[in-house]
């Protein structure tokens, strides 16, 4: 089965109705697996025989005449969301052999649906970052031009076919731009829509659990069975409030996107352009287009990474070798935590941890914190207040091509890499990434961000115009 | 130069909850080390704190008896520190917005006048793990079984002016909390711990001095002995015209005396921040009014009523309800035994002087209100006298037997046989012709002297009622 060509729904069927079996189909999956890793390093992980015994079992579930909605699919999670079979590595080398005693939330509802977990996909150190560069595992290579980075292993292990949905964490943006990368959609929920349990974040209130596939179909099927109220996380109360049935989409004549033409400003003209194209796409399609202003996202940027600093010195600092990494060698407990943590984190952990504590020390909250929380109050307003005109807000979804897999990106450059994702974190809003065009011959694409709980809007109007034109990548299924 | 003693207090207890703060691992001692931990108290990474609501009502419960003003909003915020007691490297605390603040409590002044101590907040949070130093070696080794237990700290304004109104304000503190059942509030057990901050000022000054800090004081009398140490060090230091350090000091037990701990009080810069993972705590006007209105009747309040309702002189009921379960084994006895005067001098006295010797309260001895009427039936019913029943009670409490069982089997039935008594009166009155005599002359209160011989007789065992009837028959014959 050519994974890239049908729909989760399909291919469960298949394997429901016993014309493929989910042994053969993992089997077959495996060995696309190690093939394809080798070159493009996707993979911390591959299940192995962990996965086939998996499949077995959901063959015997179908032989005594079950149904499962996801039966025998190949699924991937992101290194840092706890998988309790698989080491789960936080993309750090110290904990190359950790096992969680437990399992992410959204992985265990995956699995209760059928699907099976053949690997963990590769991130940056301690995910602090949307290239992969810092990857002790090395970069993930783009499948589409192998000079550049995947930017999100999940997005590449989609793009090539050997999954059908991965699970990814997404902060500022990692998950949607590795996405448009790689010329795949990938969905930022709403916030409290997917419980947070088992990821290990470095943000605890930006760090999210989304989903990463093939098409904007297989985003929703996944999503229906990941969402929902869990005890664990307290984000997840908001889905108790909130009515239960579908979102009614609306028609196509009817629904107005907001697009933000300032935002665009930000872009080179190449690139810009590609986007003016999609626009066209668009518009011609019968989507009526309205102008409207989102001021803030050059300080949304800067509050977001104020916030996510303070809360990542506080998140890592259990990493110090008493509770969690190895301690090393020292004549006192502040040398222990000196020694330790620096050997521990990677050298955008400690980068993150000093400035984080800089700018919670007394004096520097004032000034910095407390303001990007103001800051952050203010962006939830102006896109909340942007959708009472509009359905669906258009945004880029990346400012650059990926980076190349050779260079060691400046910090800062890597940072505003997330000028278009890390506002919309900040909103709380669901958020899709999806393709929109290319440049030299690697995927760009563009986000739509709709009102709370509005997914299933946002991947129909995917999805249709997707299939409309011919900058999907993968042709039309 | 005379100076006032300014102390203010600083009180955690521990909340009375089946489980812990944020997770459900059992709140409760156990003797093996790391046994009550899971990955939510152990701070793995990726796991998410669940606030337990037990202890929000508790914490409320507390806030309510202490009479403080109760936030409708608050959160619990993140106290960054690095120290082995704490797995995720910071303590979930209500840093900035405490639950309860603006409270009092009532006690008495050193001449007797009534005093309000002013409580400036109540907060909830997670307690921190144990350290423990390897016997004769290097090693420091971990307990976490206490990390998570939920605690509420309790900090008054600096309104103490002696070591007594401290003592006092403490007694009356644990009086509270015992009846509005939060707490156990046991400082020997660490149930409930106290720091003392400390400073003199000359008389008239409104400045406070240069403060010190005491801490490891492990019972009331401790608290109550260090301070009065540490004023008198004070009181020396200021007469020099010496300063007082800011310092932390350790109270040391076995030598009466204080040892620095730290130098300087230097302020601590916990870098504060509002804990993102936890919804922020919203109590609603019903849940606040419910929890008023299920306010036990506390001390003074049970008082009066044991006064109004039982005719009780004042005294009484005062020892009566010095602690919430004397004061119910009181009016548990009342039930089966109905006359509160004579059970109020039996708890006082004799019962009373049981506890002390073994160091128990009301409701740790085997001893139960049921056995305590029995007794008291059994005086009335002339199976044994007052002086036999005494004795009763001290064995039916040491050996944990029935109180009529001990009668039965030590042989202390009353003797109210007329013929066995005949003979005793015959002998006493053969014994003693001159009180006999002085009897017949009209000194009639001699029959005491000759109803205690017949009782000395009979081993006490005598009916004295019986006994003096008899008595006065023969002599009169």
């Amino acid at each position: 089965m050519e994974l890239r060509k049908v729909s989760i729904r399909q291919a469960a069927e298949a394997v429901n109705s016993g014309e493929v079996s989910a042994h053969q189909l993992i089997e077959e999956t495996l060995n696309n697996c190690s093939v394809l890793n080798e070159g493009l390093n996707i993979f911390t992980h591959i299940a192995g025989i962990d996965a086939l015994e998996q499949a077995k079992a959901i063959d015997r579930k179908i032989e005594k005449g079950e149904k499962l909605p996801l039966a025998g699919l190949p699924v991937a999670v992101k290194d840092d969301i706890c998988y309790g079979v698989l080491p789960t590595s936080f993309g750090s080398t110290a904990f190359k052999e950790f096992i969680s005693p437990y399992t992410a939330t959204a992985v265990e509802k995956l699995m209760d649906a059928g699907a099976i977990v053949i690997g963990k996909t590769n991130l940056d150190d301690m995910s602090l970052g949307s290239s992969t560069a810092s990857s002790p595992f090395g970069p993930t290579v783009n499948p589409w031009n192998t000079e550049y980075t995947a930017s999100s292993a999940g997005a590449a292990a989609v793009a090539t076919g050997v999954c059908m949905l991965v699970l990814e964490s997404d902060c500022g943006g990692a998950l949607r731009q590795g996405a448009s990368h790689c010329g795949v959609f990938g969905l930022r929920p709403t916030r409290g829509r997917v419980s947070r349990y088992g990821l290990n974040t470095y943000s605890s209130s930006f760090g999210q659990v989304g989903i990463t596939a093939i098409s904007g179909e297989n985003i929703i099927g996944a999503l229906e069975i990941i969402s929902g109220f869990d005890g664990k996380d307290a984000s997840t109360a908001v889905c108790k409030d909130r009515p239960t049935g579908k979102n009614n989409v609306p028609d196509f004549e009817d629904l107005r996107i907001g697009c933000p033409a300032a935002a665009f400003d930000h872009l080179e003209p190449e690139l810009r352009e590609e986007y003016e194209k999609a626009r066209q796409v668009y518009a011609d399609q019968g989507l009526q287009f309205i102008d409207l202003d989102l001021s803030l996202l050059s300080e949304a940027l800067q509050a977001y990474y104020v916030i996510v600093l303070a809360e990542s010195s506080s998140n890592h600092s259990r990493f110090d070798g008493i509770r969690f990494g190895a301690a090393e060698e020292a004549g006192n407990l502040e040398e222990l935590y000196c020694k330790s943590r620096g050997a521990i984190l990677g050298r955008e952990g400690r980068r993150r941890s000093i400035f984080g504590t800089l700018l919670l020390r007394k004096g520097n909250y004032d000034l910095y914190y407390r303001q990007a929380l103001r800051i952050w109050n203010l962006v939830r307003r102006e896109f909340t207040n942007a959708l009472t005109y509009c359905d669906l807000l258009m945004l880029p979804a990346v400012k650059t091509l990926p980076r190349l897999s050779a260079a060691e990106p400046d910090f800062l450059d890597s940072w505003s890499d997330d000028l278009f994702c890390a506002p919309v974190s900040l909103s709380g809003l669901p958020a899709l990434s999806l393709p929109a065009g290319q440049l030299q011959g690697i995927p760009v694409g563009l986000q739509l961000v709709g009102r709370p709980f509005s997914e299933e809007i946002l991947v129909t109007v995917a999805d249709r115009v997707v299939r409309e034109v011919k900058f999907f990548p993968y042709g039309n299924s | 130069m005379e100076f006032e003693v300014v102390i203010g207090l600083e009180v955690h207890v521990e909340l009375q909850t089946e489980s812990k703060l944020f997770c459900s691992c059992p709140n409760r001692f156990i003797s093996e080390p790391n046994f009550n931990t899971c990955p939510v108290c152990l701070g793995f990474p990726g796991t998410l704190p669940q606030l337990n609501n037990e202890a929000v009502r508790q914490a409320l419960t507390a806030s309510l008896a202490l009479n403080c003003e109760i936030a409708y909003f608050s959160y619990f915020d993140r106290k960054n520190y690095f120290y082995p007691d704490m797995p995720k490297g910071y303590q979930l605390s209500q840093y900035f917005e405490p639950i309860g603040s603006s409270g009092y409590l009532n006690i008495e002044d050193d001449n007797g006048r009534p005093k309000k101590v002013r409580i400036g907040r109540v907060h909830m949070e997670e307690d921190a793990g144990k350290l423990v130093h390897a016997v004769g070696g290097d090693a420091s080794m971990v307990d976490y079984n206490r990390v998570g237990v939920p605690l509420v700290e309790i900090v008054t304004e600096p309104d103490l002016r002696s070591p007594g109104e401290s003592r006092r304000y403490l007694e009356q503190l644990k009086r509270i909390l015992q009846y509005a059942r939060v707490s156990d509030c046991k400082m020997e057990e660490g149930s409930l711990r106290c720091d003392a901050n400390i400073s003199l000022r000359p008389i008239g000054n409104q400045t406070l001095g240069s403060k010190t800090e005491l801490k490891n004081m492990n019972s009331f009398k401790a608290v109550e002995k260090s301070l009065e140490h540490e004023i008198k060090r004070q009181y020396d230091i200021l007469n020099r015209g010496e300063e007082v350090l800011s310092q932390t000091l350790r109270w040391e037990e076995d030598k009466q005396e204080t040892i620095v701990m730290r130098g300087k009080l230097e302020a601590h810069d916990y870098r504060c921040f509002i804990d993102p993972e936890l919804a922020p705590l919203e109590l609603t006007v019903e849940q606040v009014e419910k929890a008023r209105s299920a306010l036990p009747e506390m001390a003074e309040a049970r008082a009066a009523r044991f006064i109004n309702d039982y005719g009780l002189p004042e005294y009484d009921a005062g020892v009566l309800t010095s602690s919430r379960c004397l004061a119910d084994y009181f009016e548990t006895c009342l039930d089966s035994y109905n006359n509160p005067k004579v059970v109020s001098n039996w708890i006082m006295g004799e019962f009373s002087a049981q506890l002390n010797n073994v160091g128990l309260e009301a409701d740790q001895c085997s001893f139960r209100p049921k056995e305590l009427a029995e007794l008291l039936q059994m005086i009335d019913e002339g199976v044994i006298s007052g002086k036999i029943a005494k004795e009763v009670l001290e064995k039916a409490f040491q050996s944990g037997k029935a109180p009529r069982t001990v009668v039965e089997e030590e042989g202390l039935l009353q003797i109210s046989d007329q013929s066995e008594l005949q003979a005793i009166v015959e002998k006493v009155v053969n014994e003693n012709p001159d009180s006999v005599e002085k009897y017949r002359s009209g000194t009639t209160k001699v029959i005491g002297f000759l109803v205690g011989r017949a009782m000395k007789e009979t081993g006490g065992k005598a009916n004295p009622r019986l006994v003096n009837e008899l008595l006065v028959k023969k002599i009169e014959e």
